[in-house]
């Protein structure tokens, strides 16, 4: 059962990309619809939306991400994500992602600008990058962070490994 | 007036395309949608937050956020409404009354709403301003209209209510008038009698008959309190006691024997509704104790 689920539908968009759908809480790929009009609600979980992002950039089953959007406010925290971070979904959304998550070094010079990169994804105008970034207020612990668009709506997706 | 459309949780799954028992986990989960329940303990869904979450879900990116986007829809009748009597527009203030018990159920609006409108109001411009005159008037004139238009009792409760708030322009004025209204509408009759009338107190408990009481406010001293209560008491025995909005100073009085209700006036009367409810129950099962001793002795008696 495992394994069919972690086959996800791929499709191609525009770009040639390969593009995959997986839900913004759990992850999952969508069940088969089996409604004329398939929900937008995960079949799985029913507690995300159904989201699509670039294959190399959509999250495994067990990956942490948040979803952000063009003002930096967190739109969607994943399962996981909630138990990394210990945070809950519905008490971060509309919050700055900074109140979070920061760039591990900002005084690096190869160091991104975690800001101003999420704005630029969540607007639809910049490929998926890497960075690192920590939680807020900790110390020592760092994360890989894969950063790229995700929809609809136009979004950023941050995927943490 | 109270026109309000109401789904049952298949038809509210089914207008959001999900299954019932993901309706119930958002519930749980959100906080929303948030049912009423019927008669019969089913859930019911007002329309307007079910369709607010249905346009929200098509353009939001997470469940959380298209519930925090439905919330911000609704909340656009407490702000129509604070608009309204801050700038002393009657109908324009009836109509926000109108749009919000479109969307929710009487109680729901008048906490969400109207409560919560005067609240604002209250803090934006002090208790004691001619805004919040206007206010506190017209919200008084709302709630007592509601409660002629609510439907007979249904139920064999009857509440007695000491009013000891100030006037209507009492801030918890406003809050009495809705518990009256929630606990009117729960099939309950509701009699509001001020504090100070002790004079022919004891013919109006006869003629209603109360299996509670409860004083409310906080403005009338409490050596007056106590004569009214006394007065109560000596007329109609030791009935459940309760005090509503009555605080000091932000300090809640002493009590004994007596329950504090909550201090929103939805709580509240769930709250006093349900120990009548108890105390009903309770005298039921002495009296089928009673009756099973009279059984138990008339059998002996025979054998």
């Amino acid at each position: 059962m495992r394994r069919l689920r972690a086959v996800r539908p791929v499709e191609v968009d525009e770009r040639g990309l390969e593009v995959v759908s997986f839900c913004g809480h759990c992850a999952m790929a969508p069940a088969p619809a089996r409604q004329a009009q398939p929900s937008r609600v995960c079949g799985h979980c029913g507690l995300g939306l159904v989201l699509r992002a670039t294959a190399e950039l959509a999250p495994g089953q067990h990956d942490p991400f948040l979803v952000i959007d063009t003002t930096l406010s967190v739109c969607a925290v994943s399962a996981a994500a909630e138990e990394l971070l210990g945070i809950d979904e519905t008490q971060a959304v509309n919050k700055h992602i900074a109140d979070f998550l920061v760039p591990a070094d900002a005084n690096a010079p190869s160091a991104e600008n975690l800001l101003a990169l999420l704005v630029e994804v969540a607007g639809g105008s910049a490929e998926s990058r890497t960075t690192v970034v920590r939680p807020r207020q900790e110390f020592g612990v760092r994360f890989n962070a894969r950063i790229g668009p995700c929809g609809p709506p136009h979004a950023a997706l941050l995927v943490l490994t | 007036m109270f026109a309000m459309r109401t789904l049952k949780t298949s038809e509210a799954a089914a207008l959001l395309n999900v299954s019932p028992n993901t309706l119930r986990a958002w519930e749980r989960r959100f906080g929303y949608p948030k049912p009423q329940r019927s008669a019969g303990r089913h859930r019911l869904y007002t329309h307007g937050e079910v369709a607010a979450l249905r346009d929200a879900l098509q353009q939001g990116l997470s469940i959380s956020s298209a519930v925090s986007r439905a919330r911000e829809a609704l909340s656009t009748d407490t702000h129509t409404l604070v608009g309204a009597l801050a700038g002393f527009e009657l109908d324009r203030a009836d109509s926000a009354m109108e749009s919000a018990l479109a969307l929710r159920s009487v109680e729901r609006s008048v906490e969400e709403v109207l409560l919560a409108s005067l609240g604002e109001l209250g803090e934006r411009y002090g208790t004691d301003s001619a805004p919040w005159a206007f206010a506190a008037r017209w919200a008084d004139g709302w709630l007592r209209r509601a409660q002629r238009l609510a439907p007979p009792p249904a139920r064999r409760l009857a509440v007695l209510v000491g009013d000891a708030t100030r006037n209507e322009l009492d801030a918890d004025a406003l809050a009495v008038r809705a518990f009256e209204l929630f606990c009117g509408r729960s099939g309950a009759r509701v009699m509001a009698l001020p504090i100070g009338g002790i004079s022919g107190l004891s013919d109006v408990i006869e003629s209603l008959s109360p299996d509670a009481v409860v004083i409310a406010g906080g403005h009338v001293p409490d050596d007056d309190v106590a004569l009214w209560a006394y007065r109560v008491r000596a007329t109609a025995g030791p009935l459940p006691m309760a005090l509503f909005r009555r605080t000091h100073h932000g300090a809640k009085v002493r009590t004994t024997a007596t329950r504090i209700l909550p201090d929103q006036p939805f709580g509240a009367h769930r709250q006093l509704l349900a120990m009548i409810d108890r105390r009903v129950t309770h005298v039921d099962d002495v009296a089928a104790l009673t009756v099973l001793d009279g059984d138990i002795e008339r059998r002996e008696a025979q054998a």
